[in-house]
Parts: C-alpha cells; structure tokens; sequence
C-alpha cells in the first residue's frame, strides 16, 4: 500500500509527503501541546 | 534523535502531532529542534490513518511511535506505542533503514513558525524537574513492584534509560544557549 499525505509544516504552509520521497521519510509522532 | 545517523542511512526525520503550527512551533523553539513538526489538526491525514490515533483519549493527541515511509511510498517500519510511556528503540528504528540499502541524504534546518503553545505546554525550566521526577518515580516503582516479573522490569528500566536520554539532550541544550 502506498501511502500519501498533506499536513502542515510549522509555519502553517501545506506539506505533501509524496513530494519529498527522494529520501525515506522516519516520521516520530508526538503526543502533543509538551 | 540521532538525525546524523538516520541522515546517513538515507532518511529525512520528521516530527508530527495533532497540534497546531503554533504549537508545533513552540515546541521547536523550545527544544532547540530544527527538524519540522508537522501538524495533522483534525488526525484525519496521517495520525488515523498510519494507526496512531488513541481512541481510548478524546483530546487532540496522538499515540507515540515511528513510521519510515521508503522513497517508493511504502510502510518500511512501524511502531504504534502502547501509550505515552511507550517509545521505539531507536537502534531498531535506524536497523531497519539501514535496510533499505538507500544512499545517504542531507536535510536542510527548518525555523519554527510564530509559537503559540498551547494551555498545557511545559515551560522548559520545568522539562529537566518533570523528567528527574518521572525517573525517580520509576526507580521507586521498580524496587518496590520487583515481584511481577521481567516484563516489568524491562519496562521501566527502557523508560528510566528513555527519560535519562531526554535529560542529557536537554543538559546538551542548556549547554548549547549558555
């Protein structure tokens, strides 16, 4: 399964996993508001 | 987070949470982290989907964990934590980059946005008490709950070696900013 998303990177601008495959993406995910 | 190794190992590291840019921002600066923090507010892009949702609690918050997503767009690795004391190995998580066999990338610093933290956000003078605490606590547990076994044990002791790893980053910050 491929996998594909858009969030927002820290300035609010949207940011397209799938545009940034050149290299792995390790992704950590937080708990939240630390 | 050893980014060098990950970096050479051909992986981009990222940080995402159910928090806002704001936020997100907040915690960058705070931290001293230079890598972004991604924001998925409403959890329907990355954090429900990959699995890191806890539906047990209702607030904006997600699961800790880690997923390498490979240059094909494929799951490589994923660990989902049991909850927030529950953290991947970070030999395990570089391991199987590694075996992605990928050549080694570079990763431009990212400046954090306007911060914006939230009600709850720790201020970083009390990061270093709030970890000491959470420590000793464990050790206290530990020695006193040594009865229920190894897995136990295991536990706490990957959440003692956990905290101290967060306290030598946050002694390197402080060393950083003098």
């Amino acid at each position: 399964m491929s996998v594909d998303f858009t969030v927002k990177d820290p300035a609010g601008i949207p940011w397209t996993l799938s545009e940034h495959l050149d290299a792995a993406a390790v992704i950590t995910f937080h708990r939240g508001d630390f | 987070m050893r980014q060098e190794e990950y970096l050479a190992a051909g992986g981009r590291v990222y940080g995402l949470s159910a928090d806002t840019p704001g936020q997100n921002s907040a915690v960058m600066a705070k931290l001293g982290i230079t890598i972004p923090i991604f924001s998925d507010e409403d959890k329907e892009a990355a954090v429900r989907p990959l699995g890191f949702d806890d539906e047990k609690d209702p607030r904006k918050i997600s699961l800790p964990g880690t997923v390498i997503i490979s240059p094909q767009g494929e799951i490589a690795y994923r660990f989902v934590g049991r909850d927030y004391a529950d953290r991947p190995d970070e030999d395990d998580v570089l391991e199987h980059l590694r075996g992605l066999e990928l050549p080694a990338t570079t990763q431009e610093a990212v400046t954090p946005g306007p911060a914006a933290p939230g009600p709850t956000a720790m201020p970083a003078e009390g990061l270093p008490h709030y970890f000491r605490g959470a420590k000793f606590a464990n050790l206290a547990l530990r020695r006193r709950h040594r009865h229920l076994g190894e897995e136990f044990t295991d536990d706490t002791k990957a959440y003692i070696a956990m905290v101290d790893r967060y306290l030598d980053a946050l002694s390197d910050l402080e060393e950083r900013r003098a």
